[in-house]
C-alpha cells in the first residue's frame, strides 16, 4: 500500500460490541484531495468505522494509516492535531458556550491553553486570540452565523448547529475532514452553501473529505467516489455511476440476498 | 409559649460573626476547588474532604512530628495534596463521571480511616495539635496592628482577615484564569468532552490539572480549618463536609467563583444561627433539625432559583 494518492488507508479493521461485529474487516482507501461519500443502509457500521478511524473507539484489529503513518490506537486529540478532524452525527455544539467561543476553542496553536504560558507568555496568548477571533468571525459570516456570534450555541436551530460544527471543524485547519451526515437537518440553501464550501476548500487548500450521507441525490451529484458499506464490510467502491449500478449495492439497499 | 424563639442576641455579638466568617471563608476556599471541578470541568469530585484532610494532616505531621517550619510545611502539604489528586486521577479520570465520583468518595474515606488508625502519626481520634506556634506569632503581630483601629480584643480577627484575603485573592485569580483559552478548554470539557477531543484537546490532561488544582484548594482550606480548631482530628473530614461544600456550590450557583463566597456566607450563617434555636428538644435533635432546615432551604432554592444566587440560568438550561 504505497499509493501516494491515498490520504487514508484502512485495512481489515474490525470492531465488535459483545457478539455484534459492527465493523467486520473493512478495507478502503480515501484519495488525497477527493470528496468521497460513505453510504450504506442503517446499521452498516459507517459511524462505528468513523469512530474507529478517528480514535474514539479502539479497533479490535486491522490497520489504519493516515498520511502514510499508522494511527492505529492513536488518541483522538492527537489525530485531530495532525489535521484529521471529524464532526458528529448528533451535533456536539457546546451549548452553554457562546457561538464565538465554540469557534475560538477549535483553533490550534493557542499558547494560552497551557497554564505555564499564561504566566510566562501572556502576550502570545492574547495575540493569538485576536487572530483566531478574526478568522472565526470570517467563517461565521460564510455560514450566516455572524449575527449569532455572541449567543449561546444552545439557542441555535438544529441546522444552524450542523453548520456551526462544520465551521468549527474548519477552525482546526484540517487537511482531512470526516463529516457524519453533514447535510441532515439543514435547509437546502445552506446545504448548497456547505457543499460549495467543501469544493472551494478542496480547490484552494487540497482538503480531503469523507462524508457519511443518506441523501443519495447529494452523494451522486457531489462526490467523486462512493464507498458502500453493509454489515460491517465495504461491499463496493468506485465512481458514483458505477456504484449506482452495482448489483450488491442495490441488494444491500433493497434488502435482497447477497 | 416562649420556648419557640430564636435568641436574637447572638446576631449582635461580634464573636458570632467572626466565627461564622472564618467558617464561611474556609468553606469558600474548599468549595472553590469543587467549583473548578464540578462547575467548570464537569468532573464530579466527592473526595474534597479527603484532600482537605491530606493538606491539614501533612502540614500538622511535618511541623509536629518532623519538626519542619510551618512555612515550609504549607507548600509541602499542598504539593502532597496535588500529588494525591494526580494519583487518584490517573487511573480513574477516564471512568464515567458517576464511577469517578464513587472512587473519590472511597478515597476520602480511606484517608479518614488512615488518620483515625495511624495513631503514631496522626494522634488518631485524639487529634493532632501543636503546629500553630508560627501562626500565633503572625496572629499576635496582626492583632497589634488591629489594636490601633480598636479591634485588639478580637483574638480570632487575624484569622478571619487572612482567610478572607486568601479567599478573595483566589476568586480573582480563578475568575481571570477561567477567561483564558485554558479556561475555555475546561468549559468545553464540561459541555462535551468528545467534542473537545475531536477538536484536538487532550481532555485527560486538563481534567487532571483541574483535579490537582481542586486538591490544592482543598488542602488550603484544610490549613485554615486546622488553625481555627487548633487541632486536627478525623471527624473534621467526614464526607458530610464535602456535601456541605456541594450545598455551598448549589446555593452560590454553578460556574461562578464569586457565588461560592456568597453561598458559603449564607449557608454558614444559617448553620450557625440555628444553633441558637431555643426548642424544647434534646440537643442532638436540635442538631439534626439544623440540617433539616438547611435541606428545606436548598429545596426552596431549587424550586424558585435553581441556578443559585449568582449562577446563570440560561447556561444551566442549555447545558443539557
Amino acid at each position: 500500500m504505497t499509493d501516494d494518492g491515498a490520504i487514508l488507508e484502512v485495512e481489515g479493521v474490525r470492531k465488535s460490541f459483545g457478539g455484534i461485529h459492527a465493523v467486520d474487516g473493512a478495507t478502503l482507501d480515501v484519495a488525497r484531495g477527493s470528496i468521497t461519500a460513505l453510504i450504506g443502509p442503517n446499521g452498516a457500521g459507517k459511524t462505528t468505522l468513523f469512530n474507529v478511524i478517528t480514535g474514539f473507539l479502539r479497533a479490535d484489529g486491522g490497520r489504519i494509516a493516515y498520511d502514510g503513518r499508522s494511527i492505529f490506537r492513536t488518541p483522538p486529540h492527537a489525530i485531530a492535531r495532525r489535521g484529521m478532524v471529524r464532526t458528529f452525527q448528533i451535533t456536539k455544539a457546546l451549548a452553554a458556550m457562546p457561538v464565538i467561543d465554540n469557534m475560538m476553542l477549535a483553533a490550534p496553536s493557542q499558547p494560552g491553553e497551557r497554564l505555564a504560558n499564561l504566566l510566562l507568555r501572556p502576550r502570545a496568548s492574547r495575540a493569538r486570540e485576536l487572530e483566531v477571533r478574526e478568522s472565526a468571525l470570517d467563517l461565521l459570516d460564510v455560514f450566516g452565523l455572524a449575527d449569532q456570534a455572541d449567543e449561546y450555541a444552545g439557542t441555535l436551530s438544529g441546522g444552524q448547529r450542523k453548520l456551526l460544527e462544520f465551521a468549527r471543524a474548519l477552525m482546526v485547519e484540517p487537511r482531512f475532514l470526516l463529516l457524519d451526515e453533514p447535510m441532515a437537518g439543514i435547509n437546502p440553501t445552506l446545504g448548497a452553501r456547505l457543499l460549495e464550501h467543501m469544493r472551494d476548500l478542496r480547490a484552494r487548500r487540497n482538503v480531503t473529505f469523507l462524508f457519511i450521507e443518506h441523501d443519495l441525490e447529494v452523494v451522486m451529484r457531489h462526490s467523486d467516489r462512493v464507498i458502500v458499506m453493509a454489515q460491517g464490510e465495504v461491499i463496493a467502491d468506485g465512481e458514483p455511476e458505477a456504484v449506482r449500478r452495482d448489483q450488491r449495492v442495490i441488494d444491500a439497499y433493497l434488502g435482497g440476498q447477497r | 409559649m416562649t420556648t419557640f424563639a430564636v435568641t436574637l442576641e447572638a446576631f449582635t455579638d461580634i464573636d458570632f460573626w467572626i466565627g461564622v466568617g472564618i467558617l464561611a471563608g474556609t468553606y469558600t476556599i474548599f468549595a472553590l476547588g469543587l467549583q473548578i471541578n464540578v462547575g467548570f470541568t464537569g468532573i464530579v469530585n466527592f473526595g474534597q474532604a479527603g484532600f482537605m484532610a491530606i493538606g491539614a494532616y501533612t502540614m500538622g505531621i511535618l511541623v509536629v512530628k518532623a519538626g519542619w517550619s510551618f512555612w515550609l510545611a504549607l507548600p509541602a502539604a499542598t504539593v502532597t495534596a496535588m500529588a494525591a489528586g494526580l494519583l487518584i486521577g490517573l487511573p480513574s479520570l477516564r471512568l464515567r463521571a458517576d464511577y469517578f465520583a464513587i472512587v473519590t468518595i472511597a478515597f476520602a474515606e480511606i484517608v479518614r480511616y488512615v488518620a483515625q488508625n495511624a495513631r503514631e502519626l496522626t494522634g488518631g481520634n485524639q487529634g493532632l495539635l501543636g503546629y500553630d506556634d508560627s501562626w500565633a506569632e503572625v496572629s499576635a503581630w496582626i492583632l497589634d496592628r488591629l489594636e490601633t483601629v480598636g479591634f485588639g480584643d478580637q483574638f480570632l480577627m487575624p484569622l478571619l482577615l487572612v482567610t478572607w484575603l486568601t479567599a478573595l485573592a483566589l476568586i480573582v485569580v480563578l475568575t481571570i484564569a477561567q477567561r483564558t483559552p485554558w479556561g475555555r478548554v475546561l468549559r468545553a470539557i464540561r459541555e462535551d468532552e468528545d467534542a473537545a477531543r475531536a477538536l484536538g484537546k487532550n481532555t485527560f490532561a486538563y481534567k487532571l490539572q483541574s483535579l490537582m488544582i481542586g486538591a490544592a484548594l482543598g488542602a488550603l482550606a484544610g490549613y485554615f480549618l486546622a488553625l481555627n480548631l487548633a487541632f486536627v482530628s478525623p471527624e473534621s473530614f467526614e464526607p458530610l463536609f464535602t456535601f456541605i461544600g456541594y450545598a455551598v456550590l448549589i446555593l452560590g450557583g454553578l460556574a461562578s467563583y464569586a457565588g461560592v463566597a456568597l453561598g458559603a456566607i449564607v449557608l454558614w450563617t444559617l448553620l450557625e444561627a440555628t444553633r441558637f434555636l431555643d426548642l424544647p428538644l434534646a440537643a442532638e435533635k436540635v442538631a439534626a433539625l439544623r440540617f433539616m432546615l438547611v435541606g428545606l432551604l436548598l429545596i426552596l432554592l431549587m424550586a424558585y432559583r435553581p441556578q443559585g444566587i449568582l449562577g446563570k440560568r440560561r447556561e444551566m438550561v442549555l447545558g443539557d
